[in-house]
C-alpha cells in the first residue's frame, strides 16, 4: 500500500502541474460559488474512483489468468515495473519540455455538467506510466481486496493534489511547484525501477 | 562602520588583520584546550597546536587578503577528510570493518548525522518517536546534540551551513576545484529543484516505512563513513547505489562541471536549509549601482544560486550558501556579504567581518575534534 | 523605518553571534533538555520494544519484549517480537516462548551460538519466522516475525 500511495502522490503532482491548470477553468466556468466548485470536484473525483475500481477488478482477474506460476509472478511484473518505471522517468522529463494535457479536447464540450465526469474519465484513463505500474501491481496481488487497496492508495495519493485546486489562483510560483512535481514523478519511477530489479533478482534466485 | 570600501577588496593591513584574528585566537584556544591546556603528551600537543595554527592562520589570511572562499574551502575540505578518517579508523579499530552489523542496529549504536533530520520530522510528529537506531543522549554523535547543532547553525547561517558546517560538503567542494575549467558548462536550471523532490520523497517514504530511506538507500557518503553489511540482494543493491552516487555526484560531476552537484541535486537537508535562508540574519547582497553585468559571479557559483536575471534584478536566490566564491571573483565588490535590513552596498566591511567571525567560529569549533584526532592519527603513523 | 530595519538586522546578527558562542559550551545541557522532549525516544522498531517478561535460568536472563506492530498512523499487519539473552548464555539455547501471554506456547526457538544457526518451530500461524538472530555486546538477540 505504501508504494501505491507514494506512486499516487508523486504522479499526481506532475499531473496537477500540467493538467490542473487546464482543468481549473472547466471546474470554475459558469460557477457562482464554492458549492458549485466543490460539487464539480466531487463529481470529478468520484468518476476517477469508479474508473479505478473497474481497473482494479480487471487487472486482478487478468493477473490471475496470466500469472499463475509463482516464478512468472515475480519475474514478469519485475520486468514490467522496470519498463514502466523507465517510461515514468522519461514521462517526467518530457512533461518538463512539453507540458501538454489530454484534457484540452474538453474545450469542445458544450454541456458543462458533463465536463467533471469526462475529465474524471480522461484523467484516470490517461494511460500514463504511473497507471501502467499500478495496473501491474493490481495484477500481482494475492486477492481482489488487495488489488482494491492498492488502487485505493493510488487514488488517494493522486487525488490529494486536486483538493486545493479551487485555491490555485492564489498560489504563487506555480512554475517551481511544477518543476518539483515533475522531478518527484521521475524519482517515483526510479523507486519502481529498483523494486522491479529486486523482484526480478528475487524471482531468478527463487526459481 | 566603513561604507567607503576600496575597489581593490576587503584587504586589511597586517596589524589590523592580527587584531581581527585575536578574538578567534582566544576563543578557539579556549575550546580546543577546554580551558585547561595539557601539553604533557607530545603527539596530542603537536596535533592540537597544528589544528589551532591552521584555523587561525586561515582566518588571518581571510582578513589579510580580503579573500574568503579559498581559505574557507581549505578548512572545509580538511574537515570532511578528517571526519571520514576519524570515523573509518575508529570503525576499523573497533569492528575491523567499515560496515555495521545487525547487532549494531539492534543495540542502536549507529552514529547520527544531520542528513537524517528531514526524515525524522513526520514520524516524530505522528508517532512521537525517532526512526533511527542511534543514541538519544550520550555517546558519539548522539541524536540530541546533532539536532541542537544543526538547528542553531541553520537559524544563524541558513544555507550557509552547507558551506561552513556540513562535514560532507567538503568532498564535492574539493572535487569541484580539481580542474581549472569546466568540461560541462550548460546544466538545466530544472535540476536545482531536485533536492526538493528528493526531500518530499524521502519524507514520505520514511514516514510510511518508518525507515530513514535516504540513509538506508541513497546517501552517497556511506562510501566514506559506514554502511550496512552486504549480506543480501537488497543490501548489495544499496551498496551499488551509494557507490554509484558517490562516484557520479561527488567525484565525476563536480570535477566536470566545477559545481557541487551532490549538494545541488540530491541533498534533502540542503532543501530545508534553503528555506531557512529566509530567516537567517546574514545574506549575500548585490549593489546594483556597482554591478557592471559581467556575470562572473554566475559562472563561479557552485550551487546554482545566481542567474543572469537575478543579477540584473539585484537579487540572490535562497540557494546561496554564502561560500564567498562570487564575492571573491567580483572586481567591483558589487556582490558582498550583508546583513538583513541593511541596504545593499552599505556597511560591506562590517557585514563581512561579522559574518566571517560567526561562520568561521562555528566551522572551527565544529571541526576541531575531527581535525585534532586526524592529526594525532597521522603523527602516530609517521612516528 | 529604514533605521529600524538596520538596527533590527544588526541586533539579529549579533544575536546569531551570541548563539554560536554559547552553543558549544552549553551543548551538553541543551542536548539533555532536547532529549526530554516527548518525541525524543527511539521507535520500538529500533529498540525492540519494552520488556514484557523475563525468564531467569541460573545466571542467564531472557528478556521477552512486547510484540511490535508500530506503524505510521496505525499498527501494521506484520511485526516482530524480540528476545534478548544476557549474562552467562549457554552455547545451545532452546526455549519455548509464549509471546502473547495466552498460556499457549507460540514457538520454540533453538540457537546454536557457536555455529550461528537458529531454528524456529512455530505452533501459532501468526508466527512467520526468524527475522534477525545475532550476537550482541550483551549476549544474543533474536527477532521473530509475527502477523497481527
Amino acid at each position: 500500500m505504501t508504494d501505491s500511495l507514494i506512486l499516487g502522490l508523486s504522479s499526481g503532482s506532475a499531473c496537477i502541474a500540467t493538467c490542473g491548470m487546464v482543468m481549473f477553468p472547466y471546474l470554475m466556468s459558469g460557477s457562482a460559488g464554492v458549492k458549485r466548485i466543490a460539487l464539480d470536484l466531487t463529481l470529478f473525483l468520484m468518476t476517477r474512483f469508479l474508473v479505478y475500481f473497474i481497473l482494479a477488478t480487471l487487472s486482478w482477474y487478468f493477473g490471475q489468468a496470466l500469472f499463475s506460476n509463482p516464478v512468472v509472478r515475480n519475474i514478469v511484473p519485475g520486468i514490467l515495473y522496470m519498463v514502466f518505471a523507465v517510461l515514468l522517468v522519461w514521462y517526467s522529463i518530457s512533461k518538463n519540455s512539453n507540458p501538454d494535457c489530454p484534457a484540452k479536447f474538453l474545450k469542445t464540450v458544450n454541456n458543462h455538467r458533463l465536463v467533471p465526469i469526462l475529465l474524471g474519465i480522461v484523467n484516470s484513463l490517461g494511460f500514463c506510466p504511473a497507471l501502467f505500474i499500478i495496473l501491474t501491481k493490481g495484477a500481482t496481488q494475492g486477492t481482489l481486496i488487495q488489488s482494491y487497496v492498492a488502487f485505493l492508495a493510488f487514488f488517494i495519493g493522486s487525488s490529494l493534489w486536486f483538493l486545493p485546486l479551487p485555491l490555485v489562483g492564489k498560489i504563487r510560483k506555480k512554475e517551481v511547484l511544477r518543476n518539483i512535481g515533475i522531478l518527484a514523478t521521475g524519482l517515483a519511477g526510479i523507486i519502481f525501477m529498483i523494486k522491479g530489479l529486486t523482484n526480478i533478482i528475487g524471482g531468478i534466485l527463487n526459481g | 562602520m566603513d561604507n567607503n570600501v576600496k575597489i581593490e577588496g576587503m584587504r586589511k593591513s597586517f596589524g589590523k588583520s592580527l587584531l581581527y584574528t585575536l578574538p578567534m585566537f582566544l576563543i578557539t584556544f579556549m575550546f580546543m584546550t577546554g580551558g585547561k591546556p595539557n601539553f604533557s603528551d607530545l603527539s596530542t600537543a603537536l596535533a592540537l597546536g597544528s589544528a589551532f595554527l591552521l584555523v587561525n592562520i586561515l582566518y588571518f589570511l581571510m582578513h589579510f587578503t580580503g579573500k574568503t572562499d579559498r581559505y574557507r574551502a581549505i578548512l572545509f575540505i580538511i574537515f570532511a577528510l578528517s571526519l571520514s578518517y576519524t570515523l573509518i579508523s575508529n570503525m576499523l579499530e573497533v569492528r575491523k570493518s567499515m560496515s555495521f552489523s545487525q547487532a549494531d542496529i539492534l543495540e542502536c549504536k549507529i552514529p547520527f548525522c544531520h542528513l537524517v533530520i528531514p526524515m525524522m520530522i513526520l514520524p516524530a510528529a505522528f508517532t512521537k518517536s525517532i526512526i533511527f537506531p542511534g543514541s538519544i543522549i550520550g555517546g558519539f554523535a548522539n541524536i540530541s546534540s546533532m539536532v541542537v547543532l544543526w538547528l542553531v547553525a541553520t537559524l544563524v547561517l541558513g544555507r550557509g551551513f552547507c558551506s561552513w558546517g556540513c562535514f560532507y560538503g567538503g568532498w564535492d567542494d574539493g572535487f569541484s576545484r580539481l580542474r581549472k575549467r569546466p568540461v560541462v558548462k550548460k546544466i538545466s536550471e530544472l535540476w536545482k529543484w531536485m533536492p526538493f523532490a528528493v526531500l518530499i520523497m524521502v519524507m514520505l517514504t520514511a514516514a510510511l516505512t518508518l525507515v530513514p530511506t535516504y540513509c538506508s538507500w541513497i546517501c552517497p557518503f556511506k562510501a566514506v563513513t559506514e554502511f550496512e553489511q552486504v549480506t543480501s540482494v537488497e543490501s548489495a543493491t544499496k551498496a551499488g547505489i551509494f557507490l554509484s552516487l558517490f562516484g557520479g555526484l561527488v567525484i565525476a560531476l563536480p570535477v566536470m562541471t566545477k559545481k557541487r552537484t551532490q549538494c545541488s541535486f540530491l541533498c534533502p537537508l540542503g532543501a530545508i536549509n534553503t528555506l531557512s535562508n529566509k530567516i537567517t540574519p546574514f545574506a549575500v547582497k548585490i549593489d546594483k549601482n556597482s554591478c557592471t553585468g559581467c556575470f562572473k559571479c554566475v559562472e563561479v557559483c557552485p550551487l546554482f544560486a545566481l542567474t543572469r536575471e537575478d543579477i540584473k534584478a539585484g537579487k540572490v536566490s535562497l540557494f546561496c550558501s554564502k561560500c564567498g566564491k562570487c564575492v571573491d571573483v567580483c572586481s567591483k565588490k558589487a556582490i558582498h556579504y550583508g546583513i538583513r535590513g541593511i541596504p545593499a552596498g552599505t556597511m560591506k566591511n562590517f557585514s563581512r567581518n561579522l559574518f566571517l567571525f560567526v561562520s568561521f567560529l562555528f566551522m572551527a569549533i565544529f571541526s576541531a575534534g575531527a581535525i585534532i584526532s586526524t592529526f594525532q592519527g597521522l603523527l602516530k603513523l609517521i612516528f | 523605518m529604514k533605521k529600524v530595519k538596520i538596527i533590527a538586522g544588526i541586533c539579529w546578527a549579533f544575536a546569531g553571534l551570541i548563539l554560536i558562542i554559547i552553543l558549544f559550551p552549553g551543548l551538553n545541557s541543551y542536548s539533555v533538555s532536547v532529549s526530554k522532549l516527548p518525541f525524543m525516544k527511539l521507535n520500538p522498531r529500533y529498540t525492540g520494544g519494552e520488556i514484557a517478561s523475563q525468564i531467569i535460568t541460573g545466571s542467564c536472563t531472557l528478556d521477552i519484549r512486547k510484540p511490535v506492530f508500530n506503524g505510521f498512523l496505525k499498527d501494521r499487519k506484520s511485526g516482530f517480537v524480540q528476545l534478548d539473552w544476557r549474562g552467562n548464555i549457554p552455547g545451545m539455547i532452546i526455549y519455548s516462548i509464549d509471546y502473547d501471554t495466552d498460556g499457549n506456547k507460540d514457538f520454540c526457538i533453538s540457537v546454536n551460538r557457536k555455529e550461528s544457526k537458529t531454528n524456529l518451530e512455530s505452533f501459532n500461524p501468526k508466527v512467520k519466522g526468524v527475522v534477525i538472530s545475532t550476537h550482541t555486546s550483551y549476549g544474543w538477540s533474536v527477532r521473530v516475525g509475527l502477523l497481527k
